[in-house]
Parts: structure tokens; C-alpha cells; sequence
């Protein structure tokens, strides 16, 4: 049984109780970078805790980078949180994304 | 040891018989959930305490989104005794974060089984797998439009309810003792048994989640930061949502006034007219909210207390700062607000601020999210205050009573100071309790400042010991010296239980200082 089929079983079982169920690591369907950005990055960059990153132009190897490792007080996000496919998205994303007026801090 | 392959190996495990065990794990879950190489694992590798990274590499990282998969993974530990760390979110910041205890142990990473079981809106209750995220929960009560509120840490969105209350967490509202709120889960045995606590035991039974305790020796607590089992699944209690919420801060001038604040304030805890867990914040835990140390100090070592005092009074923060909050019909929050004021304005001292006064500013804003069990991060804004990404909790537990704060808090600065550390605490109340929480912040890049924070460390602990006091929690550096501070009649006791569950000592060896 592959795993999406093995994800739908599970859909089956607890019919009428889940509604949230996330992808497996590498399925096909992946969180856009905008719902990731507003759920994990911007709680942090762009509200005086981490730095701004949006309309920085940072490079997207160097993004990817960042999140994985985690420097200095950033936490390290596992292929688990965001997968690979989602980095790749979410860095391009970052990467030519404009200011935000709603943004503050350094 | 670093191999070819591997980064570690598990301590006594050959190369070859690791190879075999991977080749099992891979052909329980795919190539692509078996993570071996360097850079797969790196993110895993991630710490903030006072050790070198090395001493907690993994040797893998498995992927499982299935109670059965996590079966047959312990099935081929047993076989080649291999050691498995679980994670469920992988937080625990400055606790160890996703890091195992030791070398070498392979990481169970159960992020992905993340599954919201069951959330009964008319009960209050929810049952969730282990890598559901606070974030995640709050999106769905508020899709479903469900009026309940979380309970939740300060890194609320990205850690989640059942890893954080299975190591004994603590959030900000009236169920703010996460474990207390805890109701039922099922966990996989070492054997692969699984084990339905409390009323999960009973088929066809609608009392999981809303009676503790079943029958005969409540096993709940044997799971709550301990290695006897993978908790698959947890039963929680989620808070009504109130018709009406008023957060406020009451802002003390003097480091000295944390004795007067415990004693005028914890009769209104225990009366339950302050419901929530409320917190007495310390200066610098207020001001990294707002900026980095260098605003006012660019030297090292601890910042001087003129500083602080410099700082506190340009900025308008208060030595301590008091967060509390009263929930209820506006009628009853009336009542309880003309005792609350009435008792502070006796006292005489305290500068009562109400989120009309506050508006939008930090950190009342963040702190009121919390005390509603909101999403925020702000409060990551500690990690910045001296940079660097050195962070472990000191925790040691205090009597609500004002004298113990006084003498814990003179102590504590006094052991940081001497390493060059500033103090930076806040005490979580609780029903008779304190947690007393001291960040220790330090530069981790400088090796010379990591070694002094771990002696930091080490002093805290042994010196709180010697008069009476110990930790509700610990990181994954020192967790044998707290075991051994609680005795070894306790030990023992938790190694014969360790025995009897997992012969082969295959669930995270270490943990809480558990071994065979």
C-alpha cells in the first residue's frame, strides 16, 4: 500500500472527526509559502524579534540554508515542518517577495 | 564516531548491524523517511544548551505517520538494541531541543502523525497525535467555529500540546497546568503493546476524556518525561471561551518587591479570583521583548545593576512586572476587579495597567495573547537580548510564599552574576507553587561564555539543592545530576520500572536520567 493510500485509510476510519490532516513528507500537495510565511516565519521576522526578511532580496540557497540549520537564535525547521518541495517554494517566495507595510522592527 | 555513512552510530551497535537495522527501518517506511546523510539530519542537530553539538548528533531520523509504523520500528530496535529518541513537534527549546540525550540515538520523528482526533466541543475535550502543532489547533477550532481556548506555551505556534504536556509544560490560562488538564492516551509499549490509559481501556467507552483516573494505579504519570513508551495519542481539556477577558499588568518598582507581590497576590490565586497561571516577569525578560542588550550595555559580563535601573526607568518597565488575567460574564470580572484593586492599592505599591492603557504595546500585547491561549512568538525576543543562541531554563520549583521568591531570586542572580550571566526569570503561578524560570542566556558562539553558563548551570543546580530546592524540568545536559539530586531510592525505583517495560533499554536511554 503506498503511503497516500495508507493517508486515506486513516481519513476513513475517523470519518466525521478529522479535518486537518497534513500531507505526508513528500506528497505532491504542498502549504503555499504565504500560509507557511504567516504560521511559522512572521511570527518572529517583521515584528521586532527576528530580522526583516521580506523585500531583502536574500538569495534562496541562503534561505534554505537558514532554515534548515537554524543560526544563532533561529530554530532549525525539519523536513517534517516544512518539506523540501515547500523550502524550494517558500525561499523563491522570500526571495522576490516585497516589503510589507505591516511589517516593523529591524 | 562519524563514519562513512553515518554521522554517529549507536553506542555498542556495529556498522554492519546498524546497516541492518536501516535496511529494516527503510523497508517499514521508504528511503525517503529514513534520514541518514549529514545534511538530512542537520536540522535535528540544532541545540542551544552549553554542549558541544556533537555530544547529541543522531545516528537517523525516522519518519513514521502510523501507530503501526512506530510498532514495527521498536520491533527492530529490540532486535538490534537500538536506542530511539521520539520526538513529536521536536521544540523544547533550551531543553535539548530535537536533539537526542546522547550520541548516536536514532530520532523517532512522529511530526508527521499529526492527526486531530476527536475535538468534542460540548465536552471541551480534545484527543490528538503527537505532532499536532498549537497553531494547527487553533486553525481548526476557529474553522469549525469551536468557542474553546488553548492552553499553550510562549513558542505556542510552532510546539505542540502533547509534547509540551508530556514533559510537564506550562502555559498561561486558568488551564495552564497542562498535566493537570491531560485525560487519557494510548501508547505503544517496547514490546509494541499498546496501552489505552484511564478509560481507554473500557471498548466502546465514551469516558476517555473526561475521567483521569479509570481504575486501579493511575499510569498516566509513568509517561510524562520519562522513556517507558511512545505516547501516540493524548487526551487534553480545552477552556470554555469566556464571554468577557480582562488581561492586566500591575508593575512593580523594586527587585526586592517580588516578597511583597507573592504574599498579596497568592491568596487572590488560591481563592481562584486570579484564575490563571499568572507570571511575575523580571525587568530584562520585559525589555528583550522591546530591544537587544546593547541598547544599553555593549560590555560583557553581566549587565551592571545601574544599567538596569537606567533602563527601567527610560523605558517605564517595572523591576517586576505582574501578568494576570479574569475571565468570566463582565458582571463576575467587576466583582473580582474592585477586590483585586482594593487588595493592590492596600498593599501599597504596585501600578495596576489595563489593556485600555496599554493599547497596542509590547509586551502587554504578546502577554495578553498568551493568557488566551493566542498564537505569538514575541516572546523569542529573549534569544536576542544577549545573541548568540545560548538559551537553557533553570526551573527550580518555590512555595508560593514571599520569602522563598526572595531568597531564590537573590540567589540565582548572585550565581549568574558571578559567571558573567544576567538574571532572567519569571515565576509561574501556580495553585500553591511557583515555577520559578531563569533563562540562562549566554553567547554560544563564544566557547568561552558556553563553558561559563554550563558551570552556571551546574552551580545552580547543586547550590538550590543544598537548601531544598530543585527542578520541575531539566535539559538534556543535566538531566542525570537532577536524578541524582532526587535520590536514589527514586532512581532505583525508576530503573525497576525500566526493567520490567523495556528489558532491552531501547527508548530514549537517558531520559530524566532513566537507564537499564
Amino acid at each position: 500500500m503506498s503511503i497516500k493510500q495508507t493517508r486515506l485509510a486513516g481519513v476513513a476510519i475517523f470519518a466525521g472527526f478529522v479535518t486537518c490532516l497534513a500531507p505526508p513528507p513528500h506528497a505532491a500537495e504542498i502549504t503555499p509559502p504565504a500560509t507557511i510565511y504567516a504560521h511559522v516565519c512572521g511570527y518572529c521576522h517583521g515584528t521586532n524579534v527576528g530580522p526583516i526578511i521580506l523585500g531583502k532580496h536574500i538569495a534562496v540557497d541562503v534561505i534554505k540554508l537558514y532554515v534548515r540549520k537554524g543560526p544563532n537564535a533561529m530554530p532549525a525547521f525539519r523536513p517534517t515542518e516544512i518539506t523540501d518541495a515547500e523550502l524550494d517554494a517558500l525561499a523563491q517566495w522570500i526571495s522576490v517577495s516585497q516589503p510589507s507595510p505591516t511589517e516593523h522592527g529591524q | 564516531m562519524m563514519t562513512n555513512k553515518y554521522l554517529a552510530l549507536p553506542p555498542g551497535i556495529s556498522e554492519a548491524n546498524f546497516d541492518l537495522a536501516i535496511a529494516e527501518f527503510t523497508a517499514i517506511l521508504g528511503a525517503d523517511r529514513v534520514l541518514i546523510s549529514e545534511d538530512l539530519l542537520k536540522p535535528y542537530t540544532k541545540i542551544m544548551i552549553a554542549e558541544p553539538t556533537e555530544k547529541h548528533d543522531p545516528s537517523a531520523a525516522l519518519i513514521a505517520t502510523e501507530v503501526a509504523e512506530v510498532q514495527k520500528i521498536l520491533k527492530v530496535c529490540n532486535k538490534y538494541r537500538v536506542p530511539i529518541w521520539t520526538i513529536s513537534t521536536g521544540r523544547n527549546f533550551g531543553y535539548g531541543s530535537a536533539a537526542p540525550a546522547s550520541r548516536g540515538q536514532v530520532i523517532l520523528d512522529l511530526h508527521r502523525m499529526n492527526r486531530i482526533i476527536n475535538v468534542d466541543p460540548v465536552m471541551g475535550t480534545a484527543l490528538l497525535e503527537p505532532g499536532v502543532t498549537y497553531q494547527q489547533l487553533t486553525d481548526y477550532l476557529k474553522d469549525n467555529k469551536i468557542p474553546l481556548w488553548l492552553s499553550c506555551p510562549a513558542p505556542s505556534a510552532i510546539a505542540g500540546p502533547v509534547g509540551n504536556t508530556l514533559d510537564r509544560g506550562v502555559g498561561y490560562t486558568p488551564y495552564g497546568e497542562h498535566f493537570m488538564m491531560q485525560c487519557g492516551m494510548e501508547v505503544v509499549m517496547a514490546n509494541g503493546e499498546i496501552l489505552r490509559t484511564g478509560m481507554g481501556a473500557i471498548e466502546n467507552t465514551t469516558a476517555w476524556q473526561v475521567f483521569k483516573w479509570g481504575y486501579g494505579p493511575y499510569l498516566d504519570g509513568l509517561f510524562t518525561q520519562s522513556n517507558y513508551g511512545v505516547v501516540t495519542k493524548l487526551g487534553t481539556w480545552l477552556m470554555p471561551a469566556p464571554p468577557a477577558y480582562k488581561p492586566f499588568c500591575i508593575r512593580y518598582e523594586n527587585e526586592t518587591d517580588i516578597h511583597d507581590i507573592v504574599e498579596t497576590l497568592r491568596p487572590l490565586r488560591m481563592a481562584n479570583i486570579i484564575p490563571n497561571a499568572m507570571v511575575f516577569a523580571s525587568a530584562i525578560w520585559e525589555a528583550a521583548a522591546l530591544f537587544p542588550r546593547t541598547k544599553y550595555y555593549t560590555g560583557k559580563g553581566a549587565t551592571p545593576d545601574s544599567v538596569l535601573r537606567d533602563m527601567i526607568k527610560a523605558e517605564k518597565l517595572g523591576a517586576w512586572n505582574v501578568y494576570a488575567a479574569l475571565y468570566g460574564t463582565k458582571e463576575q470580572i467587576a466583582v473580582n476587579w474592585d477586590i483585586i484593586t482594593n487588595v493592590v492599592k492596600a498593599s501599597g505599591k504596585g501600578l495596576i495597567i489595563t489593556e485600555e492603557e496599554a493599547g497596542d504595546t509590547q509586551p502587554f500585547k504578546y502577554r495578553a495573547a498568551l493568557m488566551r491561549g493566542d498564537m505569538t512568538l514575541q516572546e523569542f525576543g529573549l534569544y536576542r537580548w544577549r545573541g548568540g543562541g545560548g538559551s537553557m531554563w533553570f526551573a527550580p520549583v518555590a512555595q508560593a510564599r514571599g520569602a522563598e521568591t526572595l531568597k531564590q531570586m537573590e540567589l540565582a542572580k548572585s550565581i549568574l552574576n558571578e559567571h558573567g550571566l544576567d538574571y532572567v526569570a519569571e515565576f509561574i503561578v501556580g495553585m500553591r507553587d511557583l515555577h520559578h524560570i531563569v533563562d540562562v542566556l549566554f553567547d554560544r558562539e563564544d566557547p568561552v561564555e558556553t563553558a561559563a553558563a554550563y558551570a552556571c548551570f551546574d552551580k545552580l543546580l547543586s547550590e538550590f539543592a543544598k537548601r531544598g530546592y530543585a527542578v520541575y524540568r531539566v535539559n538534556t545536559a543535566f538531566m542525570d545530576k537532577t536524578a541524582a539530586l532526587y535520590g536514589s531510592t527514586k532512581q532505583d525505583i525508576e530503573r525497576s520500572i525500566k526493567h520490567a517495560l523495556d528489558p532491552n533499554g531501547i527508548l530514549a536511554p537517558g531520559k530524566s536520567g532513566i537507564y537499564l
